[in-house]
């Protein structure tokens, strides 16, 4: 039978999905309604290598039209404002309006804002997308001193890249370390160092009190009454699932679309993938949000055979990397359910990995080194998580014996 | 066609069934996979970002990169998952004497 798909949100979930259901559905209409105006793109070089300019804008996109158009997939720019699940519509600011048989909503996640009282709005940046990464890069080329709000993984790798433009950087971060606490204490002071020895201030355990304009440069006040001259902002503070347009609806939300693990939503017909989905993982029994770049990929592609009928439960495991200057971070699985830590290592050049374990069975690992050192064992890692496979804490924390031992054939 | 393109790598039992080595020839770096079936060589850096493939994982006739997990075919060279999308760059491989051979070109 020939169904009207739409995709809500034209980011990397929703080409994956898009894709998938064609794979699976030859006839149905797929159409992708994305606000931005550019086919659906990567994200992860817009606070790296497009900042560096080792990546332009015309290799950000994962598909060129022509692969939409072979495959019959629609993409049109467009923004949706209102959403009616009853009838099955979606409108726009105009009142033009789409009607589906089938919804996948991935309009994925927004930056938090800072609240200032002043006006003080329009001069700090933020960086999302594409647009935003343009004006950064642009405006940045004539700033010397560039403040950071917020020591997260974004926040960060713009540090990172940053300094590598020759810029004096200054990081703030209210907590007592960097990445927030999922990342061991040890892992975020490494990556601290590497930043101090490229040149980069790192404030910890200080919140903003005021930010002032002055002559064009600004003056921010710290809780501690310390003053931080720069000419330039950022704010990295976290991000909240773009969940505004149903808030008044009968969709189910509790830190983003709740799902289940079949992409589905509590409303019949109406799926969620990406980083707006709050979705059940059958391996760790609740309910979880990430946003990653291998969870929009394969949680897309899950949506997308559930909506073909290909009824599939997701049962990825978590997994994301960061990387700034030389080094190379990845978290797999879940770090906060453990009752054991094992460490791997501790030499960034040979890499560090630590293990989170519960009843002798690994449930994450984040590790860290120069690039490429960590990904063979932290992707050994997920496999032996995802099979329950109770492992030898002797060779885990033995960087001589490789992990590959510790797989089950 | 000439023969001076052979260049020795090692020998056979330098490695491991489903592993790699890395080997450094000139400027470039290369890797020699063992599968069930033979010897492979393919170019010893991603085509994503310029990270040596030796600390990859070798899976059947995948390598998995071990920065952003892009996966290509050690036989074709095709890159089969994202980030990587750029195929790598595959080399032909004799066995003589038990000594493997890459063909450089
Ligand atoms: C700067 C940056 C760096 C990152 N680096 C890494 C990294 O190194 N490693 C990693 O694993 N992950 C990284 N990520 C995370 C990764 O990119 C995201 O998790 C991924 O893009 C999520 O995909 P998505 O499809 O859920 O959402 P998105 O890719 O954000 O797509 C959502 C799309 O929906 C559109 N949309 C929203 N509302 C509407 C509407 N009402 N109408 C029409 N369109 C709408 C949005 O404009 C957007 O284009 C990074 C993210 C950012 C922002
Ligand atoms: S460097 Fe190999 S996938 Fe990115």
């Amino acid at each position: 039978m020939k169904n009207n798909i739409i995709i809500l949100g034209g980011g990397q979930a929703g080409i994956y999905a898009a894709r998938e259901i064609r794979q699976n559905d030859s006839k149905s209409n797929i159409k992708i309604l994305g606000e931005e105006n550019l086919l659906p793109y990567e994200r992860p070089p817009l606070s790296k290598d497009f900042l560096l300019d080792k990546k332009k804008e015309e290799d950000l996109c994962f598909h060129s039209s022509d692969v939409l158009k072979n495959e019959n997939i629609e993409f049109e720019n467009i923004s949706i404002t209102k959403v009616d699940f009853e009838n099955k519509k979606l409108f726009t600011k105009n009142d033009d309006v789409y009607i589906y048989d089938s919804l996948l909503i991935s309009t994925g996640s927004e930056n938090k804002k800072l609240t200032l009282d002043n006006n003080l709005k329009n001069d700090i940046y933020y960086l999302r997308n594409l647009e935003e990464a343009k004006k950064i890069k642009e405006l940045v080329s004539n700033k010397n001193k560039i403040t950071i709000i917020g020591g997260g993984f974004i926040g960060l790798e713009i540090a990172s890249s940053l300094s590598q433009l020759q810029k004096k950087v200054i990081v703030i971060e209210i907590d007592n370390q960097l990445m927030g606490r999922i990342i061991p204490k040890q892992i975020a002071d490494l990556v601290q160092n590497t930043h101090i020895e490229h040149g980069n201030e790192i404030i910890l355990n200080k919140q903003i009190e005021k930010i002032t304009k002055k002559n064009g440069d600004y003056e921010i006040l710290l809780n501690d009454n310390s003053l931080i001259e720069t000419d330039f902002i950022i704010a990295g503070i976290g991000s909240t699932p773009t969940v505004k347009l149903f808030e008044n609806t009968n969709l189910k939300l509790d830190n983003g679309i709740v799902t289940n693990q079949f992409c589905e939503t509590s409303i019949k017909d109406v799926y969620a993938a990406g980083d707006v989905s709050n979705f059940y993982h059958p391996l760790y029994e609740r309910n979880m949000r990430l946003e990653s770049y291998q969870h929009a990929q394969n949680h897309g592609i899950c949506a997308g055979k559930n909506i073909a009928g290909v009824k599939t439960e997701y049962t990825s495991i978590p997994w994301m990397w960061s990387d700034q200057f030389n080094l190379n971070l990845q978290l797999t699985g879940i770090c906060n359910d453990y009752d054991e830590i094992i460490e791997r290592g501790n030499d960034i050049n040979n890499g560090v990995i630590y293990f989170f374990l519960k009843n002798k069975i690994i449930r994450g690992a984040c590790g860290l080194g120069i690039a490429g050192k960590i990904g063979r064992d932290i992707r050994i890692t997920s496999k032996l998580s995802e099979k329950n496979t109770i492992v030898d804490k002797q060779i885990l924390s033995d960087q001589n014996q490789k992990l590959n031992k510790l797989i089950q054939k | 066609m000439s023969e001076e393109n052979w260049i020795e790598v090692g020998s056979t039992d330098s490695i491991e069934e489903e592993d790699l080595i890395r080997f450094d020839h000139q400027d470039k770096t290369f890797c020699v996979y063992k599968l069930t079936d033979g010897f492979y060589a393919t170019d010893g850096i991603c085509t994503h970002e310029a990270v040596h493939l030796e600390d990859g994982l070798v899976m059947d006739d995948e390598i998995e990169c071990p920065m952003h997990q892009g996966i290509f075919n050690i036989k074709s060279g095709e890159a089969l998952s994202p980030p990587a999308c750029e195929d790598l760059k595959t080399y032909p491989v004799k066995v003589d004497n038990n000594k493997i051979f890459i063909k450089i070109d």
